[in-house]
This record gives C-alpha cells, structure tokens and sequence, in this order.
C-alpha cells in the first residue's frame, strides 16, 4: 500500500479534492440514510422502547411485533394489491402516450405541432391540484367514484413525459434517422427498431420517476376512493395514525418501510438499466 | 404523409387530446346538486345512507359496530366512508363533493369546519328535524349542543367531543414535593415550575403541542384566565392588554424552560420528557398504554371559564332530498343515542355527550374504575363556547396557531404579532365572512 509521501506530486495534487469529495459524499448518504435507518430501527423496537430518552439507536430487543401491528390495524395486502394497480396501469399508460407524443412531436410533420407542443408546455406549468375540484366533479358525474377508473383516468395524462423525451428524440444523431428514412423505414419501424434503442436510459428514467410518483399519489386518490377496496397504501397508512388521539409510532413506521420496500426493489432493478443503457451509448461513441 | 404515419397521428392526437380533456375537464357542474334533488325525490322510502367519518381517536371498529346493530334493527344500509384522516381532509373532500359530486347524508363536521359549511350551505339547520324525527335535543349535553348554534339555528350534533385537561406524571410531581394536584391557576403553575424542573433535571415543567396541533386550543384557555380572548363575537380582540398579556405569560415561560412546545407533545410526556401535558381527553386511552409512570389528570388551571370543548359533531347535508335528510338524522339519534354516546366514550376517551349516557350505571360505574376519566366529564360544568376568530374565521385556528409557533419557538414580539394576527382576522372577516352573514 503506498503512503502519502509516496504518491507522485501530480498525483498528490488530486488526492485532497477527491478525500473532500468523498467527505461531502459521505456526509449528503448520512443525511439521506439517517432517516431511513430511524424509521427502520424504530419499526423494530418495542412500544416502551420508542419512547425512551436517551433514544436508543439499536433497537433492543429486536420485535416484530409492529409488522404484526401493520395486518392487524389495516388491510395491508389489499392496500398493496390497490398500490400494484394503480401505479402499474399509470406507468404503462404514460409511459406509452408518453413515447407516442413525444416520436410524433419530434418526428412527424403536421400542422399545428408548434401550438401542440406550447399547449403541453403550458399544461406543464399548470398544478395538478387546481382541476380537482373539477376533476373531482366530472368522475362523480360519470359514476366513477370509489373505482380504479376514477383513480387512473385523471392521473393517467401527463405532460412531463412528453416534453422530457421529445427532448430527448430530437436531440438523436439526425444522421442516422435519415438513414431510417431512406431504407423506407415506416413511423413504427422507426420508433421501434431506431430511436427507442438509443432512447432506454431516458425512457427508463421516465418509467422510474413515473413509478415513485405514481406510488406515492395521496391527495388525489384520497378524495376519490371510499373504503379499502380502491385506496392505495399513502391513503391506507394515515388509517395507522391517530388523529387527535394517540399515535402508537411503531405499526406507523413498519407500514411505511412495507411501503418502500416495493419502491426500492423497482429502483434496484431499474437502476441498473439506466446505467447499462448509458454506458452502451458511451462506448459506441 | 403514408397511411401509417396517419394512423398513428390520429392515435397521437387522440391521446393528446384525452390529455387535455382531463387537465381542463369540468367547470361547468354546477346542477348536479339539482340532480340530486330530482333522481331521488318524491318521498321514496330510503334504503340505504352514507356516512362520511374520519374515525376520530381510531374508533373505527366502534363505529362499524354500531352501523351493523343500526342495520340489523331498521333495515337501512349505513355506507361508512373514510372520507380523510382528520377533519381537515373530510371538510375538503366535502367541499370537493359541493362542486358536483355525490354528497353524503351525514359528514363529520369539527368545531373548526362546520361553520364554514354552514356558510356554503352546505349543511342543512336541524331544530326542525329534531322535531319532526322527535329526537330529544335536551339531552345532549347543553354546552356541546349550544356549540352548534348560530342564529337560533344549530347545523351539527355533538359526536367526539373532546376538552383540554391537564396530564401529570405523579413520580415527578412527588419528586418536586407538590400536592398530588393540577395547578389552580396559571400563577400557581408559574411557581411550581421552577421547583418541578430543579427536582426532575431540568426537564420542562409543562409540554404542550405546537401551532400546527392546535396550539391555539389550548391557549385559548390559558388567555381566558387573564381576562383576554381571541375575538368577542366578530370584534377581534387580538391587541388587548389582557390578550398580549396572556401571550407574554406563555413566551416569558418558554424562555424560562418551564414550558416546552413540541411537535408530538404526547410522545415526549410519555417518554418521561415532562413533568405534564396539556392535551384532549381524545389522547387519554394512548397515553395510559404508554406511559410507564404513575399517569393522572387535572382540570385546565382556573379560574373559570377555563377551557373549552373541541372535536367533532355530526352535520346532515343540504342538498339532499327531504326524506333523505329525515333518514340521516334517525341515524345519528341512533348513533348518539345513550348506550352508543358510553360504549364510543369509553372505547375512545372522547365525552359522553348525552345527559342520559352520563348518568348511565355503566358510564357511573365506569368512571368510579378509571378516575382519571372523571376529570374531563367533571370539568364540563366549566367551560364556555369558542371564540369566533378561531372557529369561525375562515382558517382561524390554524392562523392563530401559526402566529402562537412564531412567539414561542420563533421567539418573536408579542405585540407585534398579534398586533399583525389581529388585522390579517379583520381583513378575512370583511372579505369572507360578512357579505355571507
């Protein structure tokens, strides 16, 4: 192992800006995983246990208890089961009119692509909050409420997908889609076999972001589901606290960890098809 | 252009324009409360109710129970919605519901949210039901019923009522070498609080929850005992001497360290972090489980009127078909009648809001076990309704409360603050309040 000294002085040059990147990177994971280690350890700890001053870091004795606590206070599997749902219909149905808009933005010739492309611009600058109570209305109207249609339909067109990855298309090499182009290659053929497998990474990321989101809806499917039988786990896990009563924290943080478990899993796998897809890119060169 | 790219260009277009259909959907909704009124009119006997609840102080399981035995003896369906997880997100969805959605037949409704429903209109007055349903209004508890008045009309029935009382931990108390006793008044709490902090390590004497947990509950009946209030009915009274004395008594104790504002106040007393805790009775079935220490409870400090009532009613919607709100208010005789009034106090540690139920043997008997219960029913006798500018005012309590979190915690002037409350509630008053009154 070589020591200080022994490193070449150009070398000796780097090593103080990198020991400090390092540092800051250390510290930024300590603020992030502080209190994702908190909600764990506290999920594993015994009522009295939570409670206790000095806190206590290592949960002791390890309990279950609060897992338990989670099946017992609210219908968790269905919640999941509802979760599941929602965010997988939403991630395909944006995701494809996502693509879709975006390849006829930055591809297809038509009147009025300005206008359609500064209306989705303005929609994006729209808050979703403000067409709810309208929103809120019309499924109401249409018998809707207290279904999964209701839940999806409203959330399911986005513009943010739109506008992120016809950025993305129209900044491809055109070389290589003239070259599509004059091999006949139709709209589909192009989309499929030319411009989505330079596009992975960006269309993973979109899936990604999609996904948290998704998952994590509350205010919205709040109003419109009624009962378990449509309301996502966000909505489900306020069922765990006590409003003006009081909140026995342990069940809340095993259902929140039950919570980001799925999310994380998802995160792992795609992560690395982001990553994969990039450095594919970066080679050919 | 080839008859693929047309295709897929219609398909794009389709998309785009359920897109913004869905963004821009709906403004125009405005009979669907008349369509209510038309589809189920005609004096059709009702089958079946809904009920918009958020389950206070987790009582759930209690209030599915008493629906099925409801059922079970008229034959009408009771449909429990969770409608949100405190009575901020019911009133909201309620609201939302205004606009053109289905509306419920009864809605939980806080001491902070029925009156801006009632300002929308969107529940109905109950004398005449109580009448023509022949429900003994008497009953109820006088001061929770009278909660609901405004001018000579009362939109809501009491359901979860709760009262701020004092908690206190008896080990530390005995520790300090004071009477095992709640303080009397506010000045009695002022001396004992350096003997409490000295003998407990220096732990604050008193916990109180902040700004954004209803704060401006409590202190509402801290700044009565000074002589001060939050409004006299619509004059504001903010900038009184007695009101920013008040304000003064709280920030001088928190900078002395006697009294500590905490985001989960609760967990902090049961945790053995103070040596009280002023809170809702609502807190008092958590608070026993918990709390490893001997646990007992005091009234609000004096002198009278010392606190308040808070918490939920039970408020019938008003556009729904006459027979429908007949329907609704049968149920909530069911649901606060004196059997239900004990078994939803006793399972939640919310009042009893009914005369009867308290004098029940079973409430009697109840009380005799769990003294500590006993404070809350007692201290009924001594509490005066809410001031205006906090439940009335449009976001009041939570204005209040935010300015409360800004001279304790931010430690900022009083008088400047309130001076600053006190037109911001005058201003909201004349612009949302008065052309509605």
């Amino acid at each position: 192992m070589s020591t200080y000294a022994e490193v070449a002085p150009h070398e000796r040059r780097h090593l103080l800006p990198l020991l400090g990147g390092y540092l800051a990177m250390l510290l930024v994971v300590l603020v992030i995983a502080l209190p994702l280690y908190w909600i764990v350890a506290t999920s594993l700890k015994e009522r009295p246990d939570i409670y206790t001053v000095p806190v206590t870091w290592v949960p002791n004795p390890v309990t279950l208890e609060n897992y338990d606590g989670v099946r017992q206070g609210v219908p968790f599997l269905t919640f999941l089961r509802n979760s599941v749902l929602i965010t997988g219909v939403l991630t395909i149905v944006q995701v494809v009119l996502g693509v879709l808009s975006a390849f006829a933005l930055s591809f297809l010739r038509f009147p009025g692509r300005t206008l359609v492309l500064l209306l989705i611009i303005a929609a994006l600058m729209v808050p979703n909050q403000i067409t709810w109570i309208s929103n809120y209305a019309l499924v109401s109207q249409l018998g809707w409420r207290n279904s999964f249609i209701g839940i999806i339909v409203p959330l399911a067109g986005v513009a943010f997908g739109t506008f992120l990855l016809r950025n993305h298309f129209v900044s491809l090499p055109k070389e290589i889609v003239e070259a599509a182009e004059m091999d006949h290659a139709g709209p589909f053929t192009m989309l499929w076999r030319v411009v989505l497998p330079m596009s992975w990474p960006t269309v993973i990321a979109f899936t990604l972001i999609t996904i948290v989101n998704e998952w994590n809806q509350y205010l919205w499917p709040l109003l419109i589901a009624e009962g378990s039988d449509t309301a996502p786990l966000p909505v489900g896990l306020t069922q765990l606290q006590d409003a003006e009563g009081f909140t026995n924290w342990g069940p809340v943080m095993a259902g929140t960890v039950l919570t980001m478990l799925p999310i994380l899993i998802v995160f792992l796998l795609l992560q690395r098809h982001m990553i994969k897809g990039l450095t594919a890119g970066a080679v050919k060169g | 252009m080839s008859r693929s790219t047309r295709r897929s260009l219609t398909l794009i277009s389709v998309a785009l324009s359920a897109t913004l259909l869905a963004s821009c959907a709906g403004t125009g909704n405005a009979e669907a409360g008349d369509d209510a009124d038309s589809e189920t009119g005609g004096g059709e006997a009702v089958e079946s109710i809904t009920f918009w609840s958020n389950h206070p102080g987790g009582s759930k399981e209690i209030e599915e129970a008493i629906i099925a035995d409801y059922e079970e003896e008229t034959g009408i369906t009771v449909e429990l919605v969770t409608a949100g997880a405190n009575y901020e997100e019911v009133a909201n969805r309620f609201d939302a519901a205004q606009a053109g959605g289905e509306l419920p037949d009864v809605v939980v409704a806080s001491d902070v949210t029925w009156f801006p429903m009632m300002l929308n209109n969107a529940i109905t007055p109950v004398d005449e039901l109580w009448e023509s349903q022949e429900v003994d209004s008497e009953n109820y508890v006088d001061s929770l019923r009278e909660d609901y008045l405004h001018e000579d009309e009362h939109f809501a029935m009491p359901y979860a009522r709760s009262t701020p009382i004092v908690y206190y931990n008896k080990d530390m108390w005995s520790a300090a070498g004071l009477p095992d006793r709640g303080p009397e008044t506010w000045e009695e709490f002022a001396e004992w609080a350096p003997q409490l902090t000295e003998a407990n390590d220096g732990l604050p004497a008193l916990v109180l929850p902040n700004g954004s947990d209803y704060l401006d509950w409590h202190f509402q009946g801290m700044l009565w005992t000074f002589g001060g209030s939050y409004s006299s009915e619509w004059d504001v009274n903010l900038t009184a001497p007695e009101t920013i004395a008040a304000g003064e008594f709280l920030q001088e104790q928190v900078e002395a360290g006697n009294i500590a504002v905490a985001t989960d106040a609760n967990s902090d007393f049961a945790a053995g972090q103070a040596a009280a805790l002023l809170q809702s009775t609502g807190s008092l079935g958590g608070l026993t489980e918990t709390a490893t220490f001997d646990l007992a409870t005091a009234f609000f400090p004096g002198p009278s009127p010392r606190t308040t009532t808070g918490g939920a009613g039970v408020a019938i919607s008003n556009d729904i078909p006459d027979e429908r709100k007949a329907a609704a208010m049968d149920f909530i005789a069911y649901l606060t009648n004196a059997e239900n009034t004990a078994t939803f106090s006793q399972g939640t540690g919310y009042m009893p809001v009914r005369k009867d139920a308290v004098e029940s043997e079973e409430v009697q008997a109840y009380l005799e076990e769990n003294p500590n219960f006993r404070t809350a029913v007692e201290q009924l006798a001594e509490i005066a309704p809410q001031d205006y500018a906090r439940v009335f005012v449009p976001g009041g309590g939570a204005r209040i409360g935010a300015a409360l979190d800004r001279i304790t915690t931010g430690g900022e002037d009083v008088t400047t603050v309130f001076t600053e409350l006190q037109e911001e509630t005058e201003e909201v008053i004349e612009r949302d309040v008065n052309p509605q009154l």
